[in-house]
């Protein structure tokens, strides 16, 4: 009854109450050093849960032709490892939380989350797993299969698999491969080629965690924990190379079981700790939405027309814009994107454009990093990236400043060179 | 609790409204949503609002809900008229100003609009420094509807591609073949979204008679949720004089087949799906019991049928849900293997089967603390939180929506007082009866609709 008083009231009282000012940032977040590692935290009480990332450096970065899937295989086996008799992430689940992982260009992330009471305890389970994982015939085939199964619905999309062409022409290094491997390769993969990356690359300097949500004593020296029961000892340093798009636009292409053709354009993209990263997140905004019918309600990005992804989850990062072809005419929308990246380049943007792409950027960054999960990646890949501690705060400050000199200069710098990989129907 | 899965997942949704009085009613006291969540009157007479502040993202959630079924107010079923009349106003731009839709584009913000059997929901989310003006924006646009032929005939064409998208869901076919089971009549009995030539059927007059009547303030439920204040509700504006008196539309009674019947359907692929129905959403225990048994056995990432359907057949595709309804509520399961869907129905049968047994306590207590955090972190994001209010307000029991009063509140208890025994009791009840047996498969001569 309290409560519905208090609320029949509140009109009566409107009148005369000052509009506060709404949030426009994430809650600051800072760094600690634990001892073992370095932990980026962003505090939030609000949240009834609390999500930790470790990042490993064991990404895409660090394999090899010849070991192609590697990173996928050695993060699936550490969450297929037995821990009280159950593999770590049955026994995460029984205890009231969640295990996964994703691999990509610079990292394998893992990402544990419970009630935020609980997480400090579960740590010294993933903790336990990533220490001596389980590399036995059998782990590695039932990892297999699990990749293997993940391999085909990859393979249905085709924007995945366009995209996936683009960074295999790009990239000179194994940031290029496929994330979860192929079966082809993972068929290759023997358990000596597994603890070999393992032990090369899981150590005690690799590991970089983040947390979103309730931060405590115990949880801090549970993450120092898990990083202390890693090998200590150097790692090798990584080879972080693109190719030069050349000027003459390659063409890669492809043929899958799909109903219509898609385009995928792909160009070179600033890091994020780059001062041009802002003016990068506008044009992601603006080749978004510059080709799209006006829609009433907001369209899923595979009914689009046209979208953009800005990949700054790999170095060096990349954009890629995709034309779908059963939405549209893919020469023509393919025309258009190349005469408006050339456009964008030549003149500045105005001051009513720039703003509205400005908001769209914001909007799509922010929709982009709301749940727990989402904001502590963002908060550690951000920070590794050079964006400083509070970086996703960082992020939003650099789109902010961002005016239509910077725009035209990062149009000029990164899109008048791309490569374009088409998937098409098999039979065309 | 399966709200969440069945507003952001698929493409339409079921909502059973067979009350006789009215979700929240129009006088009398509000309910307790706990110390974190305001909940009023709209101003002018108008119908609730609910928001919930969260720190976090700078964002915020701003729904409309309202009850309304999706066939119209007639006598004569309209399939998809409460959709398209939904799209109308928000595509339709007033003689000052810009549509809806693009208004809450330029914010940097994304709207949807979500249609079950009894209800829509229309939903923004913005940055936060937007939200004040977008709850304005929303709520002038429903709430004195302007609707034009220009909007009108964008909203054809977009609804009808949706209705025709979500005909290739083999979720939202098996739960379409469902409901049109499990009740003989009444919204319920018809798709929400309806086929595309139910929704180029639709005049002009009709959705506009739909959107005056339906979309009235006096009908509404307001719910902001994210980096907001309670005072943001002062935005919302009046509803027209004329309205003034007027409560909430009253129910549809849903009317429950005698006998059901099993449903053949030709589709791209194998697709099977079972439907029961289970208790109402008054019946809080019972509910909670099978919101716990559908997380166990099924959910995504870790229910117990579903991990060992994920070793043997790991492309298959495994869905079950309850879905809180006032009464009664459904039972829902789909699933999909490929050449193995039949033995993958049997590791189905077999879960469901295991459920009617009392679990060992300690299994029990594991998966009871595994379920109370899945409701947590599927209450994360204040899409979701508003999500549960918006539903569970229009299904008559706000009080019992996940996340009010954080995990302190009734539905929290009432998963508390859950015990092996009682869910053992609950499984069955409910899963003793004949249930829907849906099958789709490519090449099967079409069969009459059931009637």
């Amino acid at each position: 009854m309290r409560r519905a008083l208090a609320a029949v009231a509140l009109f009566a009282l409107l009148g005369a109450a000052p509009v506060p000012p709404s949030a426009t940032r994430y809650p600051t977040a800072s760094a600690t050093d634990l001892g073992a590692t370095r932990l980026v935290t962003e505090n939030d009480a609000d949240s009834a849960v609390s999500g930790l990332q470790v990042f490993v450096a064991a990404g895409l970065d660090r394999e090899s032709a010849a070991n192609d899937g590697v990173a996928a295989l050695v993060a699936e086996c550490v969450t297929r490892t037995p821990v009280n008799g159950v593999p770590v992430r049955d026994a995460i689940g029984a205890a009231g939380g969640s295990l996964s992982y994703t691999v990509d260009g610079r990292s394998v992330h893992y990402y544990l989350e419970a009630r935020s009471e609980h997480l400090a305890a579960l740590v010294p389970l993933l903790g336990t797993a990533l220490a001596a994982p389980d590399f036995s015939s059998a782990t590695i085939a039932a990892a297999r299969a699990s990749l293997a199964a993940r391999e085909i619905e990859f393979e249905s999309n085709p924007l995945s698999v366009g995209i996936q062409m683009f960074r295999r022409s790009y990239y000179a290094s194994g940031t290029g491969q496929q994330s979860l491997g192929n079966s082809g390769t993972l068929a290759g993969l023997s358990s000596r080629d597994v603890g070999a990356f393992y032990r090369a690359n899981y150590r005690r300097r690799a590991i970089f965690s983040s947390v979103v949500g309730t931060v405590t004593p115990e949880l801090s020296s549970a993450i120092n924990g898990l990083a202390s029961g890693l090998a200590d000892g150097p790692i090798a340093p990584v080879s972080e190379k693109a190719r030069t798009i050349p000027s003459t636009a390659p063409r890669i292409v492809a043929r899958r079981d799909v109903a219509a053709p898609w385009v995928v354009v792909g160009f070179a993209a600033p890091a994020p700790a780059s001062r041009d990263f802002g003016a990068m997140l506008v044009l992601e905004a603006l080749l978004s939405d510059a080709f799209e019918r006006q829609a009433t309600t907001t369209v899923g990005f595979l009914e689009k027309s046209v979208g953009a992804f800005y990949l700054y989850d790999s170095t060096p990062a990349s954009l890629v814009v995709y034309v779908n072809g059963s939405q549209v005419d893919p020469s023509l929308a393919l025309r258009e994107l190349l005469l408006v990246s050339r456009s964008l380049s030549q003149r500045p943007l105005g001051p009513s454009t720039l703003a509205h792409f400005k908001t769209a950027a914001q909007g799509q960054f922010l929709s982009d990093s709301v749940n727990v999960s989402d904001r502590a990646y963002l908060l550690g890949a951000f920070s590794s990236q050079g964006l400083g501690d509070d970086s996703i705060n960082a992020a939003l400050a650099a789109l902010e400043r961002t005016n239509a000199a910077d725009v035209q200069r990062v149009a000029k710098t990164y899109l008048q060179r791309y490569i374009v990989a088409l998937v098409l129907p098999r039979g065309q | 609790m399966s709200v969440q899965t069945l507003l952001r997942a698929g493409l339409l949704g079921v909502a059973i409204a067979g009350w006789s009085a009215s979700a929240v009613a129009a006088t009398g006291d509000l309910p307790d949503l706990g110390p974190n969540t305001t909940i009023g009157r709209l101003p002018a007479g108008g119908g609730t609002f609910i928001v919930r502040p969260a720190a976090g993202a700078p964002v915020a959630a701003i729904e409309l809900w309202y009850r309304a079924p999706s066939t119209g107010f007639g006598a004569k079923p309209a399939p998809a008229l409460a959709r398209l009349a939904a799209q109308v106003v928000a595509a339709s731009k007033p003689i000052v100003g810009d549509s809806l839709g693009k208004a809450v584009a330029d914010a940097g913000g994304r709207l949807a609009i979500t249609v079950y059997s009894d209800s829509v929901s229309i939903s923004a989310v913005v940055p936060a420094q937007a939200a004040r003006n977008v709850v304005r924006t929303l709520t002038t646009a429903y709430f004195a509807p302007v609707v034009t032929e220009d909007g009108y005939r964008t909203a054809r064409r977009d609804v009808a591609q949706e209705s025709q998208i979500s005909s290739y869901d083999p979720e939202t076919v098996v739960r379409d073949a469902v409901f049109g089971q499990l009740f003989a009549s009444g919204p319920q009995h018809f798709p929400a979204l309806g086929e595309p030539k139910d929704v180029l059927q639709i005049s002009f007059a009709d959705a506009k008679a739909f959107a005056t009547r339906a979309f009235r303030s006096q009908n509404a439920i307001l719910v902001v949720s994210g980096a907001v204040d309670p005072t943001i509700a002062a935005a919302a504006v009046g509803g027209r004089p004329e309205d003034s008196g007027e409560g909430p539309e009253a129910a549809v009674t849903p009317g429950l087949a005698s006998a059901v019947q099993p449903v053949t359907k030709n589709f791209a692929e194998e697709v099977g799906g079972y439907g029961w129905v289970g208790p109402g959403i008054a019946d809080t225990r019972e509910a909670t019991a099978m919101d716990f048994i559908a997380d166990y056995l099924f959910r995504s990432d870790g229910g117990s049928v579903t991990k060992v359907v994920g070793e043997k057949y790991p492309e298959a595709f495994l869905l079950g849900q309850f879905i809180t309804l006032h009464d009664p509520g459904v039972m829902l399961v789909v699933y999909s293997a490929k050449d193995n869907t039949t033995a993958l129905r049997s590791l189905v049968d077999d879960g469901l089967a295991q459920m009617q047994k009392p679990m060992d306590p300690a299994t029990f207590g594991h998966a009871l603390d595994a379920f109370k955090y899945h409701l947590l972190t599927d209450l994360q994001t204040p899409t979701q939180i508003a999500d549960n209010f918006g539903w569970y307000t229009v299904e008559g029991a706000p009080e019992y929506a996940p996340g009010a009063d954080g995990d302190r509140g009734a539905y929290f208890q009432a998963a508390d007082t859950l015990t092996p025994d009682f869910v053992a009791a609950v499984a069955v009840k409910y899963f003793a009866a004949a249930p829907v047996v849906v099958t789709l498969r490519p090449g099967t001569p079409p069969k009459a609709k059931p009637q």
